[in-house]
């Protein structure tokens, strides 16, 4: 093997490491969403795009950028993007997904998902339109002199072997590994978390022990929402976007849920990790154009192997 | 032919004379407003494309309104009607289906942005004689046989026989040295896959170009990473780079200038338009655009002045990019076809721009207003745009160039 072919292979795994872990983010907050609540979020891209627009508002229009700077201003807006969709997604739950969800809808079954499927759909239109109306259809983005600089390791061998990290996607994995450690911790550990982990096993025994399932259920959905918008956030310093950059992500973030196991937080972040690595890898031997296509054959062959996902459970939830 | 729609509209004006049984076939052969339709993306990844096309159409209709209308009809005047051709080929297919059914009044139509739409777009539009004036490059379009498609830009491959001579001109100027060596990163969608074709099957050969890196890629890119280290790896004298998503074209360029490559160490050069957009701009430096060129079908260039100040005035555009200027330039041509068919029906339109002969062109870049059998527009050139000090400017043809081509030696 040359040193150029090790060059290329540890090229690819850095990208596939980096763009894996915003990956693995967005996955988080879907799964925490579908985890807790049983809710198929089709709306979630879209929220992701909120969480892109309010952080670039407050990084360029409301002044963040002129008082802190173009290197830690993006990352101080990002975090307040995520509180800021977290409230969002609180009333959204309450004015609508509440309707369609929740105990008092547990017993619906089919009925309740048909209803579920048909208003997260309906909010994604509304969003992505919405979007299209009030910020318009010019691409934007988070503009960091990181995005065009990298970190250089090596060389390490002569010459030879130098891989690059791009400094603002190095930034946006150590963020969302922070994340995902500070939300695990929360779930674990607190009794916000207890009451979320009781709604998910089961939301009658969860009430019949006093826990609002209802307020339970709204807080897991403006978690997952607020931070999608995180995740959102850190992906638009070096991508930019429009009001339909949701549909371009939800595929991929369902695509790691499933892949994770339906209802593990941990294995979302594992099955977006995985579909960022399959898709950076799949480079070195398919042509670049079949690196989505590569995600798939991997997401149905772990469908077809493993059906249960990387850490979903086997058994039917009671 | 006058349609039934404006038949009854002309007819309901005039009651009290219809009542008495009146013949007016004056009346009825000149409508007081002609449809034209304008088939592109408003919504979805392209949208922006889809709505500088609009902003040149609009233009382009307010002036011919403004100067009287269509004589021919007794000053009827133009109306736009947008119909979305969304962000798949499955769309744009779906909304060129609705505007032949629901706007059967449609004398002749413009669109549909990316060649992918615009071959989908005129299986449709084929069938229904409506005739179609289109900017989109794949030589495919006008390839079919088609009669009621007109393409006013140069094809996909004819740009890339005509860019290719300019830019190896420029490079050995720059750097001393003929180029030898050359990486090509391509998208798939129908206007990159046709400029590339030529290029890989004997173009490249012709200049003594020998391809090194030769990448295709499905937009729109997560990472540019895999593809930037290829070019890494080789070091081409030259980068062919066609990108039609903007987000592909900051990508890759921002990556070129994180490993080293970019500001023009390695020339880069783009067909189309997507690198060149005043959006290119807004989500990148333009250090990193520097020097980087563009082969276009049209573009804003020297003698345009006017009507590039009035698009900056009107819609706040920096430039105006082929999508506003082709656009406009679309309109006029239906207006003069018109003026030349006396009425206004789709067929006589269509009979009207096969026969049109108008002489140089103004808005498209060399040629002339004239078509050829196949529905290409006669001798139809390009410009070639290069960014310098964060403006794309025309720098090939000499009559349009507004600069000279330049690459900083590093």
């Amino acid at each position: 093997m040359t040193a150029q072919m090790i060059e290329n292979i540890l090229q690819a795994l850095a990208a596939g490491l980096l763009a894996g872990a915003i990956y693995g983010l967005m996955c988080v907050g879907l799964g925490l969403i579908f985890g807790v609540m049983r809710v198929i979020n089709f709306a979630h891209g879209d929220f992701m795009m909120l969480g892109m627009y309010a952080a670039w508002f407050l990084f360029g229009a409301l002044g963040i950028q002129a008082v802190a700077g173009s290197l830690i201003g993006p990352y101080i807006a990002i975090l307040l993007a995520g509180p800021l969709l977290f409230l969002f997604g609180y009333v959204v739950h309450k004015a609508l997904i509440s309707r369609v969800t929740g105990t008092r809808t547990a017993q619906l079954d089919g009925e309740g998902h048909y209803a579920q499927l048909i208003l997260t759909l309906g909010i994604a239109l509304v969003l992505q339109n919405g979007g299209m109306i009030v910020f318009g259809s010019e691409l934007h983005s988070i503009r960091t002199p990181l995005s065009s600089s990298a970190w250089e390791l090596g060389p390490v061998w002569g010459d030879f072997i130098s891989i690059f990290v791009n400094k603002s996607r190095g930034i946006a994995a150590l963020f969302s590994i922070a994340t995902i450690v500070v939300l695990a911790l929360m779930i674990a550990r607190s009794r916000l978390g207890k009451s979320l982990r009781a709604a998910a096993d089961n939301p009658e025994a969860a009430t019949y022990m006093g826990i609002d399932v209802d307020q339970a259920h709204r807080i897991a959905f403006a978690l997952g929402v607020g931070i999608t918008a995180i995740a959102g956030g850190l992906l638009a310093t070096n991508y930019p976007f429009q009001p339909y950059i949701g549909l371009e992500y939800v595929i991929v973030m369902y695509a790691g849920v499933v892949l994770g196991g339906m209802g593990s937080i941990v294995g979302a972040f594992w099955g977006g990790m995985t579909i960022g690595l399959v898709q950076q890898l799949s480079t070195l031997i398919l042509p670049t154009q079949l690196q989505n296509a590569a995600i798939f054959v991997v997401f149905l062959l772990i469908v077809f192997l493993r059906p249960q996902g990387f850490f979903g459970r086997v058994v039917e939830r009671t | 032919m006058t349609t039934r729609r404006s038949l009854i509209r002309n007819w309901a004006a005039l009651p009290a004379l219809a009542a008495l049984g009146l013949a007016f076939p004056a009346a009825a052969q000149n409508p007081t407003e002609v449809k034209v339709g304008l088939l592109v993306p408003l919504s979805g990844l392209y949208a922006r494309p889809g709505q500088v096309m609009k902003m040149g159409a609009e233009m382009a209709i307010e002036h011919i309104n403004a100067q009287g209308g269509i004589k021919a009809l007794g000053g009827a005047k133009l109306k736009l009607v947008l119909l979305d051709s969304g962000d798949t080929v499955e769309k744009a297919k779906n909304a060129a289906q609705r505007m032949v059914a629901q706007e059967t009044d449609l004398v002749a139509a413009s669109g549909a942005y990316l060649s992918s739409f615009t071959l989908a777009a005129t299986e449709v539009t084929e069938r229904a004689s409506l005739p179609l004036l289109t900017l989109s490059y794949s030589d495919l379009i006008t390839d079919r046989g088609f009669k009621y498609v007109f393409q006013t830009s140069a094809t996909a491959a004819s740009q890339a026989e005509q860019c290719l001579p300019e830019v190896m001109k420029v490079a050995e100027k720059a750097t001393g040295i003929r180029p030898k060596t050359v990486a090509i990163i391509t998208d798939n969608t129908g206007a990159s896959v046709a400029s590339v074709k030529p290029m890989r099957e004997r173009l490249l050969k012709e200049h003594g170009l020998t391809l090194v890196v030769d990448e295709t890629f499905t937009p729109p890119l997560s990472d540019a990473t895999p593809l930037v280290q290829k070019v890494r790896a080789t070091r081409p004298d030259l980068l062919f780079f066609l990108p039609t998503v903007i987000s592909d074209g900051k990508l890759i360029l921002e990556k070129m200038n994180e490993f080293g490559l970019g500001q023009a160490r390695i020339p880069t050069i783009s067909f189309g338009i997507a690198i060149a957009e005043p959006e290119i701009l807004r989500t990148m430096g333009a250090d990193m655009l520097q020097g980087v060129m563009t082969c276009v079908g049209s573009w804003g260039s020297k003698g345009h002045e006017p009507l590039i100040a009035e698009l900056k005035t009107k819609y706040g555009e920096p430039w105006m990019t082929q999508n506003g200027i082709s656009t406009y330039a679309d309109m006029w041509v239906v207006a003069a076809a018109l003026e030349k068919a006396g009425k206004a029906d789709k067929e006589a339109v269509a009979q009207a721009l096969r026969t049109l002969d108008l002489g140089p062109s103004k808005y498209y870049p060399g040629g002339l207003i004239k078509f050829d059998e196949k529905g290409r527009r006669v001798n139809a050139g390009l410009t070639i745009v290069q960014w310098q000090n964060g403006v794309p400017n025309t720098v090939f043809p000499p009559d349009l160039a507004v600069s000279q081509a330049v690459w900083s030696k590093k």
